[in-house]
């Protein structure tokens, strides 16, 4: 079951591990390491409820794992705090591509796995281990980042 | 205003790399097997990660890795990028062969000769490897061969570089080459090169003994061959045998998976602390 998924899913996972490593050699070692971890894990206790919120903790744990022994995080960071305050003056040149690749990942995360894996609020706090008002407050910033419309019915 | 579907839309148009489904199939098949070598990679990840940043370069641009060795640098600049052969990986094969290249050392005769040996060695194991995958392509059955290096000193003095390569067909074996650089004087150095006379083979023999007999009585997992029953017991190291330096400015001797142990055990390394060999150094340059 498990197996299964990791293959039915493995395009999405990859594009999650994408975004933390930014190039494709790392993204393929994160999503390798990420599997051991959970078939390991599998095997020591009984399958999680919801399947998908559990994985998707593993890989994003391990993809910021594997970003800092790179030593690139301190940079990355920066490179994300600039980003958000220049950025937020100049909707004008604003192109959806180009800030949706460069919206940080604190950001991107939530919205990736709100709207595209379909997880409820509860879930994503859990697998990135911030209270549910922190997340909100994130979709929310992202929403507005890429001028999204606000669906009200996102904040569930 | 954007939409959501927008976003969803550039988002599936990241580009999915054909590895991926024989990477997330090799995963699932070995999970709970790590083998060394990946354990390996990890840890010369963290330790060369500079390095790695150069090494997607070379690869891209032989010109800019040319133009990058003729910065103005302050002080010796000697530093390793990579050469990568074209990585193969499908359900039944893969080879990642990664090749040190050194770069810096103004005794280019040197730095010559080492990246030539790095480079022909490399080769023949990737060419050697490209002729037995089509048998095994054909007949079915799999195998791989990884091929890289780890920088296992760096300091202003020294360079210490670990070449290894992993064979996999069924088990792993796990074969390391050392080569340590006098980054100052712009030398090799090797194993006799440090000592007086041959007595280091002997000393340096029974301590490892020594240490595995002690490792062996603290840990009953360990196992070393050192018993005479054992059908190559292990009594002397070579004189020329797989050696580092460390930044502390010790020595580590090196076995090769197989050479004194079994396979789980690995690559054997002991590190021969200075003053068992204090007397029979050269001097104390490297070695303190």
């Amino acid at each position: 079951m498990l197996k299964r998924y990791l293959l039915e899913n493995k395009e999405a996972h990859y594009r999650m591990a994408l975004s933390y490593t930014k190039n494709k050699e790392d993204a393929l070692d994160v999503i390798q390491d990420s599997i051991e971890k959970a078939l390991r894990a599998i095997r020591q206790n009984v399958l999680p409820q919801n399947l998908n919120a559990w994985f998707y903790k593993i890989l994003i744990r391990t993809a910021i794992d594997h970003v800092r022994k790179r030593k690139d995080l301190v940079s990355m960071e920066q490179e994300e705090m600039e980003f958000l305050v220049k950025h937020e003056d100049h909707y004008a040149q604003f192109d959806l591509a180009t800030a949706m690749a460069r919206l940080p990942n604190a950001y991107k995360t939530i919205l990736v796995l709100r709207f595209f894996e379909d997880l409820k609020i509860t879930d994503i706090a859990e697998v990135l281990g911030e209270n549910v008002n922190t997340v909100k407050t994130r979709l929310y910033k992202a929403l507005e980042l890429l001028k999204l419309e606000m669906r009200e019915e996102a904040y569930e | 205003m954007n939409k959501i579907e927008d976003i969803k839309r550039i988002y599936d148009d990241t580009e999915i790399p054909g590895e991926l489904e024989s990477r997330v199939k090799r995963s699932i098949r070995c999970a709970g097997r790590k083998s060394y070598a990946r354990r390996l990679g990890q840890s010369a990840l963290a330790a060369a990660a500079a390095v790695l940043i150069f090494a997607g370069l070379v690869n891209a641009s032989p010109k800019l890795a040319m133009a990058m060795a003729d910065l103005p640098v302050i002080g010796p600049m000697v530093r390793v990028l990579a050469y990568r052969f074209q990585a193969i990986d499908n359900d039944q094969v893969h080879a990642h062969v990664e090749t040190p290249v050194i770069d810096g050392l103004k005794n280019d005769a040197l730095q010559a000769n080492l990246n030539e040996k790095y480079f022909e060695e490399n080769k023949a194991l990737y060419d050697e490897f490209t002729k037995d995958m089509e048998a095994i392509m054909e007949e079915g059955g799999h195998m791989g061969v990884d091929a890289g290096y780890v920088i296992k000193t760096d300091t202003p003095e020294l360079l210490s570089i670990g070449r290894y390569v992993v064979n996999t067909v069924g088990s792993s074996s796990t074969v390391f080459h050392y080569d340590t650089i006098d980054k100052v004087n712009e030398v090799l150095i090797t194993l006799p090169s440090l000592f007086k006379d041959e007595q280091y083979i002997q000393r340096i023999s029974e301590y490892v003994l020594h240490k595995m007999t002690a490792d062996m009585e603290a840990d009953e997992n360990k196992i070393y061959w050192i018993k005479e029953d054992d059908i190559e017991p292990f009594q002397t190291i070579k004189a020329d045998q797989a050696f580092y330096i460390t930044g502390n400015h010790t020595l580590v001797i090196s076995f090769d998976k197989y050479e004194v142990a079994p396979g789980y055990m690995g690559i054997a390394e002991f590190e021969i602390p200075s003053e068992e060999i204090r007397d029979l150094l050269v001097s104390d340059q490297y070695i303190r």
